[in-house]
C-alpha cells in the first residue's frame, strides 16, 4: 500500500535539500524559539516572520497546498486551545496591523496569536521535514548530541508507522467487508476496542520479531552507524542569511510594528 | 571440519506447556541445502529459532562445532544468519543501506569493509541501485531480496530462511530460487511449498507435531504421495 509519506518531498533535489541537516535543524529550532517568544500584541511581525518559511518552501519546490494540508491535519489540537481563549479573557486591547488600528478582547488576541504562531512554526517545521531525508535528520540529531536511544526510537517510529497504518487499513477493510448494517454505538465501540487490541498485540509481536532480527545480526545494545555529514560554504551562507533575517526582524522591525 | 548443525535429543515446550519440539535429533553437513517441510504448526519456525539460539530447551545444539550458550552466541550469530518470515521484521532501519550495514557494523568491521560488503550483498540480490531507498518503498519481492542481503553482508557459513517464498508472485519466486541456488552457503529452508523445496533442496526433513517424521533425499521424500498426504502436504512436481 502506498501512503502519503511525511517526507515524500525530501527526495527532491534543490539547494535547500542539499544543506546539512544539522544546520537546517538548528536554524528551525532558533527560528521557532524566536517566533514563540514574540509578544502577542503585534500580528504584523508574525506576518513578516511567515515570509521566511514560505520563501524556503517555494525555493525548494514544495507545494504550498501540501504544507497547508499538513498544518490542517495537526491543527485540531491547537484549535481547541486557541478557541477557548476568547471565552475566559474579555479585557479590551488595541491591535495594529500596518496602518490599521482596532480594538478587540485579549482572548481573541491570544487566540489569533496562538494560531498565527502555530502556522508560522509549522511552516518552518514542514520546510525542514520536506527538504531533509529522515535518516539524514536522525544522523544530524545524533551528531548534535541527542541521546542514541531517542534516535533509535525515532528511527523505529518512522520505519514502522507505515506498517502500522497498513495493518490498521487491512483491519478496517476486513470490518467494512462484513459490516452490512449499523450495529449501534455500543457494538461499534466494542468492535473498535477489539480492533485496537488486535493492533496492539500485533505490534508487540512485531517488536519481538524485530528484537530477534537485531540480535541475529549481532546487536548487543550499542548502536553503530556510518552516518557521515559535512558542512559546506552554502551551509554557512544559509546560517548567516537565517540569522540576519530572524535577528533583523526582531531587533529593527519588531519595535516599529509593535 | 565440524558439522554445520548438530541437534541431539532436543525437546522444547511453549510457556503454556504445549509441546513444540519433541526429541529432535538432526545433523546437517556444510554445503547441504536442507528443506524443513511440514504442515502449519509443525514446529519448523521454532526449530530455526533453536538453531539460531533464540529458543532454549532440553538437549544439545551445536552450530559449526560450537555449543549454543551465552559465551558462544556472538560467534554463532556471525556464522549463522537467520532470515525471518516477514521481511518487514527483518528490515528495521530507515534506509536499505543502513539495514544491510547493521550486521557488518555489529561485527566491528572497519567502514571501508562495511561499504564493500553492503555493495556486494545488494548487488547479489539485484538491488545495487536502491541503497538509499527506505524499506517501506520496496515491493514484496525487493523486500525479500533485501532481507537476504542483510544476512549475506555478514558472510555467514549457514543461512536459515523461514518461508522465504511467502507472498511472492511466480516471477519473484523464480528470481529468489535462482539467487538461493547460487549461494554457496549451507541453507536450511522452512517451507510449506513442496515445489519450491524440491527445486532447491537436496535433502528434506519432514516435521509434524514437533517430531521428525522423515529425513532423507528431497526427491524421495517429496514424491512419496502417501507420506505427504498423511501429513497434510502435497507431492512436489517433478524437477
Amino acid at each position: 500500500m502506498h501512503h502519503a509519506y511525511i517526507d515524500k518531498f525530501a527526495y527532491q533535489d534543490s539547494a535547500i535539500h542539499r544543506l546539512d541537516s544539522r544546520v537546517k535543524f538548528l536554524v528551525v529550532l532558533v527560528f521557532t524559539a524566536v517566533v514563540i517568544s514574540l509578544p502577542r500584541t503585534s500580528p504584523s511581525i508574525l506576518a513578516c516572520y511567515a515570509v521566511g518559511p514560505f520563501a524556503i518552501l517555494v525555493w525548494a519546490g514544495i507545494p504550498l497546498r501540501f504544507a497547508f494540508k499538513q498544518i490542517l491535519l495537526v491543527s485540531p489540537f491547537v484549535l481547541v486551545l486557541a478557541v477557548s481563549c476568547p471565552l475566559y479573557d474579555r479585557t479590551p486591547v488595541a491591535v495594529s496591523f500596518g496602518p490599521f488600528l482596532w480594538q478587540i478582547t485579549t482572548g481573541w488576541m491570544r487566540c489569533f496569536t496562538i494560531l498565527a504562531k502555530f502556522v508560522v512554526t509549522m511552516l518552518a517545521l514542514i520546510a525542514l521535514v520536506s527538504t531533509t531525508r529522515f535518516n539524514n535528520l536522525l544522523a544530524g540529531l545524533q551528531r548534535l548530541g541527542v541521546p542514541r536511544l531517542l534516535i533509535v526510537q525515532l528511527g523505529f517510529l518512522y520505519r514502522y508507522i507505515f506498517v502500522l497504518i497498513d495493518r490498521a487499513h487491512h483491519i478496517l477493510r476486513a470490518r467494512a467487508g462484513r459490516r452490512l448494517r449499523n450495529l449501534g454505538f455500543k457494538m461499534e465501540l466494542r468492535t473498535a476496542a477489539s480492533m485496537l487490541g488486535s493492533l496492539f498485540i500485533r505490534s508487540i509481536d512485531t517488536a519481538e520479531h524485530i528484537s530477534i532480527a537485531m540480535q541475529a545480526r549481532g546487536f548487543d545494545g550499542s548502536w553503530r552507524t556510518l552516518w557521515a555529514l559535512h558542512t559546506h560554504r552554502s551551509d554557512w551562507l544559509f546560517v548567516l542569511g537565517a540569522v540576519f533575517y530572524t535577528g533583523a526582524l526582531y531587533i529593527f522591525v519588531r519595535p516599529i510594528l509593535q | 571440519m565440524p558439522k554445520a548443525i548438530v541437534i541431539e535429543n532436543f525437546t522444547y515446550r511453549y510457556p503454556d506447556g504445549t509441546p513444540a519440539l519433541s526429541d529432535i535429533t538432526l545433523s546437517i553437513e556444510h554445503g547441504q541445502k536442507v528443506a524443513l517441510i511440514g504442515p502449519n504448526g509443525a514446529g519448523k519456525s521454532t526449530l530455526l529459532l533453536v538453531m539460531a539460539g533464540f529458543v532454549k530447551g532440553a538437549g544439545r545444539v551445536l552450530v559449526d562445532g560450537l555449543e549454543i550458550n551465552s559465551r558462544n552466541l556472538k560467534k554463532i550469530r556471525t556464522c549463522l544468519g537467520s532470515c525471518l518470515e516477514n521481511p518487514d521484521d527483518q528490515l528495521f532501519m530507515p534506509t536499505l543501506f543502513d539495514d544491510v550495514a547493521f550486521g557488518p557494523l555489529n561485527m566491528g568491521l572497519p567502514a571501508e569493509q562495511v561499504h564493500a560488503r553492503v555493495a556486494d550483498a545488494l548487488q547479489t540480490v539485484g538491488l545495487g541501485q536502491m541503497a538509499d531507498k527506505a524499506p517501506h518503498h520496496l515491493s514484496a519481492g525487493q523486500k525479500r531480496g533485501a532481507a537476504i542481503a542483510t544476512i549475506l553482508a555478514m558472510s555467514p557459513k549457514i543461512i536459515t530462511l523461514d518461508e522465504p517464498d511467502g507472498s511472492l508472485d511466480p516471477r519473484n519466486r523464480d528470481n529468489l530460487m535462482r539467487l538461493l541456488r547460487s549461494l554457496p552457503q549451507t541453507l536450511v529452508i522452512a517451507t510449506c511449498n513442496m515445489n519450491f523445496a524440491a527445486a532447491l533442496a537436496d535433502r528434506a526433513v519432514l516435521l509434524d507435531k514437533g517430531r521428525i517424521i522423515a529425513d532423507g533425499g528431497a526427491e524421495e521424500i517429496m514424491s512419496d504421495a502417501e507420506l505427504m498426504a498423511g501429513h497434510g502436504l502435497e507431492v512436489a512436481a517433478k524437477k
